[in-house]
């Protein structure tokens, strides 16, 4: 077992090497550059009077003077030093601007919280929609879901927000905090960072609700259509037992094994969801630093993510050998 | 072609194109059978006395009496009618074989024995399953009454009741508490008293068709792959038929009595394969599972679907061997399903032959091997490979099973058989009585010829 994690390891290391060389190439062939951008504004101020030695300079400072080639293995000799550089637009270190409790910490704790509850819900609505299959109650789960899944999230979490916020007044329209507000306690911060968060969460949940559900849905139907299944009514158990002992756990090994795959999404944010409800998680931010052409921001952002890709499926691969006794890795 | 003929609705469909239908057409028959399917069900799931479902038997030497059962399924292509009109009783300490075709109501009839039928498209319609199941004699509370160990006098034999410590426990005036001693069977599971009752399986509510199912009939099915569920171990899945219904089995008890049952189908080494998990198995040693797995609930009747089929033959014959063996130690009967003639012959009392949902030929097992009358099971048997024969190729009956959704009226073996009279095109023919107990539906055999 220790081997074979080593050995996928060490494969992971070469994938991510991959994995940066690509992003980079891509990031540097992006029709935007922060440093014309810069230039661009600096013309303005100063009537169009900037010399060519100072262009020069200023790609020199930011190290895109060179070509791709020389970019990305100066990114990558200064990442094995453990430097991951400097953002552009805020001149300070990547990993303190990526990796702070407003960023990180806020995006995680969305997804986090809408992980569990999408699970809790998807699950026993993808069971019940299973064994009560073309009945009424298997349709309307359908259905509902399906909205769910059709709702593109600018337009569902814009309308929770007229609707809650704007005339019912029940939460705070965007923000995290309520601004200009003395907090008598813990307590009180804390409820009100919870109301802040209600609406972007329950945007979360409801939208990605539809393929768990869906995919529940559909190992169920195919375990209850086995033999094992026929053989477990056949010896007088009775359904409930047959559907949570039997036949739940055989459908529960592609929804462990795809929950390793969730831990990149805990991480990443919710881009567009973040941004409707002015969040400062990191999904919006890296949102602005990639129309910016922050190259160390974004790097740094999405190789953390592809680690975790990298790690996550190897997670995946190890659950199967824990909830499945038919696999053996080696 | 005139292309405007092409679309005009329904103008190019030719009345002997039964395997299509049109769009309409599929929507009215699914409406027509979703109404029937949900009065079914509802009909399934209504509460009702016991009286309705406890009946009484035709004939008290059967265990199990099938009368006039039909089962349908009901697709969107139309109603499939694959158990259709079947009547057979298996008698105690008999094997009845069932045999017939892939396709012609076999599994079905089992499957509505046991009433695992997959609703809402299959369902029992019409007819009466009487079963004698030999349930433990409860008392008014619903509890099993225990069996008591008796002294050569006859009398009940009493222990002394002892606490933690080992100590006699003593009542108020200092004599020693006494508890009657019960009796234990091999595995030390405790015996209770049991009472015949007779159930009509097609009108038994489900909960108590939960008491019936591996305790008082079991199924061996035809793909020992398959049948096992691979995320639990075969200990844990035997067990459970123990712990599910031996009132007081717990989990050192049924342990001991799953091993011994491993035993009994000729395991080697029953604690290997207690703990090991389905796919560490062969096909063989699975169905020896599957076979120990209906022995653990001590069931009246083992119903085989089709036990040897996925199986090669040299384990065939061990596994046919076994079923025989098992006959002479259980108290009760098998129906033995199968498509292989030679299976039924080395096996069964009596035999069932059944095409296109349909009885057409039962009787002894001598009776059909030696005088078959029906023209499907002359075919039957002369299709059936033999060592003297000297021909190159193997006699077939021509021609195909007719659409199970839209049978004719006539005899359904009409368009394959080789001896037609005139009396074949008009209705389906009735069960005519040879022998006392060989019956043939076949017009060749009326009162007229």
């Amino acid at each position: 077992m220790l081997k074979y994690i080593l050995k996928r390891l060490g494969v992971s290391i070469l994938i991510l090497f991959g994995v940066s060389v690509i992003l980079y190439v891509l990031l540097r062939c992006m029709p935007v550059d922060f440093v014309r951008n810069r230039i661009m504004e600096l013309q303005e101020k100063a009537d169009g009077a900037v010399s060519e030695e100072l262009v020069k300079k200023m790609y020199e400072t930011y190290g895109l003077d060179g070509n791709i080639f020389e970019g990305y293995y100066s990114w990558f000799t200064h990442v094995l030093r453990g430097d991951f550089g400097t953002s552009f637009i805020s001149s300070r270190p990547v990993i303190s601007e990526i990796f702070n409790a407003d960023r990180m910490g806020t995006s995680f704790f969305v997804a986090a919280i809408a992980t569990v509850f999408e699970f809790l819900i998807a699950i026993p609505l993808g069971i019940t929609a299973a064994t009560h299959q073309y009945s009424i109650r298997d349709y309307l789960v359908t259905i509902l879901v399906l909205i769910g899944i059709s709702l593109p999230s600018f337009f569902f979490g814009q309308m929770l927000k007229d609707i809650f916020a704007n005339k019912l007044q029940w939460f705070p329209v965007s923000g995290m905090k309520r601004a200009g507000w003395k907090f008598p306690n813990k307590f009180a911060e804390f409820i009100d960072y919870a109301k802040h968060m209600f609406l972007p969460i329950f945007t979360v949940i409801i939208l990605s609700i539809g393929p768990r559900m869906r995919m529940t849905r559909t190992n169920m139907l195919e375990v209850l259509n086995s033999d094992y299944i026929r053989t477990a009514r056949a010896k007088g158990l009775r359904e409930g037992k047959v559907i949570y002992k039997h036949a739940f756990r055989n459908t529960m090994i592609p929804i462990v094994t795809g929950l390793a795959g969730l831990i990149p999404s805990l991480f990443s944010g919710a881009m567009i969801t973040e941004s409707v409800f002015d969040l400062t998680g990191i999904g919006s931010y890296a949102l602005k630093a990639m129309t910016e052409g922050d190259i160390p921001v974004i790097m740094t952002y999405n190789m953390f993510l592809a680690a975790l890709s990298v790690l996550g499926v190897l997670l995946a691969d190890l659950m199967y050998a824990v909830v499945d006794p038919r696999v053996k890795l080696a | 072609m005139d292309i405007k003929k092409i679309f005009k609705k329904g103008e190019n469909k030719t009345k002997s194109d039964k395997h299509y239908l049109s769009g309409k057409e599929v929507r009215e028959i699914a409406k027509a059978n979703s109404k029937e399917m949900r009065r079914l069900e509802k009909e399934k799931n209504r509460k009702r006395p016991e009286s309705e479902y406890v009946t009484s038997m035709r004939d008290d030497g059967n265990i199990l009496e099938i009368e006039d059962l039909h089962s349908y399924f009901f697709t969107d292509q139309g109603v499939v009618k694959a158990v259709n009109g079947v009547s057979f009783d298996i008698p105690l300490n008999s094997t009845v074989g069932v045999v017939g075709e892939s396709g012609c109501g076999k599994s079905v009839t089992s499957m509505s024995v046991m009433r695992l039928l997959q609703g809402p498209t299959g369902q029992i319609v019409n007819g009466a399953i009487r079963f004698k199941a030999n349930d433990f004699k409860r008392d008014k509370n619903g509890e099993p009454i225990p069996v008591y160990e008796k002294d050569e006098n006859g009398d009940i034999i009493y222990d002394k009741v002892l606490d933690k410590d080992g100590n006699v426990k003593t009542d108020k005036d200092g004599k020693p508490l006494l508890k009657p001693r019960q009796k234990k069977d091999s595995a030390g599971l405790g015996v209770y008293e049991k009472e015949e009752k007779v159930f009509d399986i097609a009108k038994t509510p489900i909960h108590e068709m939960y008491r019936i199912r591996g305790r008082q009939m079991a199924m061996v099915f035809q793909e020992p792959m398959t049948s096992l569920n691979p995320v639990f171990t075969i200990g844990n899945q035997l067990d459970e038929v123990t712990l599910l219904h031996i009132p007081g089995a717990d989990k050192a008890s049924a342990k001991a009595r799953s091993l011994q049952m491993l035993e009994m189908v000729g395991i080697a080494m029953p604690d290997r394969v207690y703990a090991s998990y389905p796919h560490e198995l062969s096909g063989g040693m699975r169905q020896r599972v599957m076979i120990a797995m209906a022995l653990a609930g001590e069931p009246r009747l083992i119903i085989a679907d089709e036990p040897t089929t996925a199986l090669d033959v040299t384990i065939q014959a061990q596994i046919l061997e076994l079923f025989n063996d098992l006959k002479t130690r259980i108290n009760g009967s098998i129906l033995l399903i199968t498509h292989d003639l030679g299976v039924i012959a080395e096996m069964a009392d009596y035999v069932v032959v059944m095409y296109a949902g349909r009885i057409i030929e039962k009787g002894t097992a001598m009776e059909i091997f030696h005088n078959p009358l029906h023209p499907y099971t002359q075919g039957l048997q002369k299709s059936k490979p033999t060592m003297k024969s000297s021909e190159n190729e193997l006699f077939n009956i021509p021609g195909n099973v007719p659409n199970p959704i839209n049978m004719p009226d006539n005899c359904y073996f009409k368009e394959r058989c080789s001896k037609c009279v005139k009396k074949c095109s008009g209705d389906y023919p009735e069960m005519i009585q040879v022998s006392p107990t060989h019956f043939v539906a076949c017009h060749l055999y009326g009162k007229e010829n």
